[in-house]
């Protein structure tokens, strides 16, 4: 078994004058979670849509689990969960007949579409339609379909898209938990940095689709560090923590969670 | 995995308003057909009551048996086209409207059993729209007492029908490229509009054995005398379009970029 879940060699991707990919190695090792950073329009969402087999290379090799992504492959996918940018289902269908047909479609047993919905605490929507959801619902939608077959590998564009923090914290919670006892390998992109630093195992850094840096995030937050001690102002840090004190005052409000620091739970808060 | 796909094919038209709309479309027409009819018949009446005496008049109709299947034949073969584009333009369109193509299309199904369950689906909706409104018109037809009535000329009758009904199905699968190929509902539809227009031209131009588009008109008799039979070269052309329309369909879906 080979140790890297996504792999890509010399991968270009052009769509007339634009490289929207250009010569990009990249190798997902099995198990971790990788986070693929880059600003709007760096190239990772044409990355993900090539892995995916949704769109052809110009050039350059794709595999995925093994195996080489080409026109016509299939078997590979039963093994892959993903949500691509947007979070999409049929709108004129209820949050469990989407399920099902993603259950059909990936022979999984009927009892998978129950442990989705309540593994997303989706059960209080089950009956309502997909058009009726809210943004964060459709989101908790599609991450439901994209665990539900139990794959091995899990291909998340954006899946911070339209969650509110006590949701982007217990999606972060999930991910990592598949990760850790499950060995699911998780190839995530995203231009929040914050989501990125809180969840990835290694990151690469996109950029106009050539991979610029790539690193642990250990290493990544040293370098991080040490340019923020030059470049931040005060100012700029007593934000930063602001915003984390904030989130975690909200989470404990919003009774996700206790506040830290006291025996108060969110509701006495 | 065909008997799975075309399962969830049909599960996706649940709670869906397309087929109720052509249905209501469809079962319309028996209705205008007979008031055309009762005009025909009641030309006093019907001026009486501000209706369109005059030009039901004009248009030379019969309140006959043969005058209400010819008309009926018309619907569904010519009306019929428009309105599978429609419908075969929702089944692939509404994939790319609703940007669901992507997760259909990177699961562990081969993509060609998603086009075939969805030309299946749109069979069975077609088929199921002309039986339903064939007998809607034949119980107006009965109730309104048209003279002319025989066992043989109902056989025909319906016999042509289905004719009409299944050539317009064999151009289905062309719709079905151009909404994956454009990705979304509005160019089929545009395209199967032009190809009637273009289908009325060919048909006085003496081609219309040789246009897909002009067959039913030719076998109805819009563009000229109605045939007997068709020629077996149009037989060969709707096979072809029909085959050619399957194959397109297939490698846009198999070789092409699918994004939204």
């Amino acid at each position: 078994m080979p140790d890297t879940a996504v792999s890509t060699r010399a991968l270009v991707k052009r769509y007339r004058d634009v490289t929207a990919v250009d010569s990009l190695d990249l190798d997902v090792r099995r198990g971790e979670i990788y986070g693929f950073l880059g600003r709007n329009g760096a190239g990772k969402t044409t990355t993900i849509r090539m892995v995916l087999g949704l769109i052809r290379p110009s050039s350059g090799d794709i595999a995925v689990l093994g195996r080489r992504i080409r026109p016509g492959e299939t078997k590979v996918f039963s093994k892959i969960g993903f949500l691509v940018e947007t979070a999409t289902a049929y709108p004129n269908l209820t949050v469990r007949e989407n399920l099902d047909i993603q259950r059909r479609l990936t022979s999984s047993p009927p009892r998978a579409v129950a442990d989705s919905i309540g593994l997303l605490r989706l059960d209080a929507y089950a009956d309502r339609r997909a058009g009726q959801l809210s943004l964060g619902n459709k989101q908790r939608l599609a991450l439901a379909r994209a665990l539900l077959h139990s794959p091995e590998l899990l291909v998340l564009d954006e899946p911070a898209n339209g969650l509110d923090p006590a949701g982007i914290v217990e999606i972060r919670e999930l991910l990592r938990s598949l990760a850790d006892e499950r060995g699911v390998t998780v190839f995530m992109s995203s231009h929040i940095l914050a989501e990125i630093a809180h969840l990835a195992d290694r990151i690469g850094i996109v950029h106009d689709g050539r991979l610029i840096e790539e690193s642990s995030r250990d290493e990544l937050a040293a370098k991080a560090r040490a340019f923020a001690t030059e470049a931040y102002t005060p100012e700029e840090r007593e934000q930063a923590l602001l915003t984390l004190d904030l989130e975690r005052y909200f989470l404990a409000r919003t009774g996700d969670r206790p506040v830290s620091g006291s025996s108060s739970t969110a509701g006495d808060a | 995995m065909f008997g799975q796909v075309l399962a969830t094919e049909f599960r996706k038209l649940h709670h869906s308003k397309a087929p109720w709309a052509t249905l209501a479309v469809l079962g319309l027409m028996p209705l205008g057909i007979a008031l055309f009819m009762w005009i025909v018949r009641e030309p006093g009446r019907a001026a009486e009551l501000g209706l369109l005496g005059t030009k039901a008049n004009l248009a030379g109709l019969e309140a006959t048996w043969p005058e209400y299947f010819y008309m009926l034949t018309l619907i569904i073969g010519v009306g019929g086209m428009l309105l599978l584009a429609f419908i075969v333009a929702y089944l692939f369109g509404r994939e790319y409207r609703d940007a669901t193509a992507k997760n259909m299309l990177a699961l562990p199904v081969a993509r060609h059993w998603f086009a075939l369950a969805k030309l299946a689906v749109a069979a069975a909706w077609w088929m199921a729209l002309v039986v339903i409104v064939l007998i809607e018109a034949l119980g107006i037809g009965l109730a309104m007492g048209l003279p002319g009535f025989s066992a043989a000329l109902a056989g025909t009758g319906i016999a042509n029908v289905f004719l009409a009904a299944v050539i317009s199905f064999l151009l289905a699968p062309v719709i079905s490229w151009i909404a994956v190929w454009s990705r979304g509902e509005v160019a089929p539809i545009a395209f199967s509009l032009v190809m009637l227009a273009l289908g009325n031209l060919f048909g006085r131009t003496g081609w219309a054995e040789w246009f897909p588009y002009s067959i039913v008109p030719l076998l109805i008799g819009v563009v000229a005398d109605p045939v007997d039979s068709l020629p077996a070269a149009s037989y060969v052309v709707l096979t072809g379009t029909f085959a050619v329309g399957i194959a397109a369909t297939l490698l846009q879906l198999r070789f092409a970029d699918n994004a939204q």
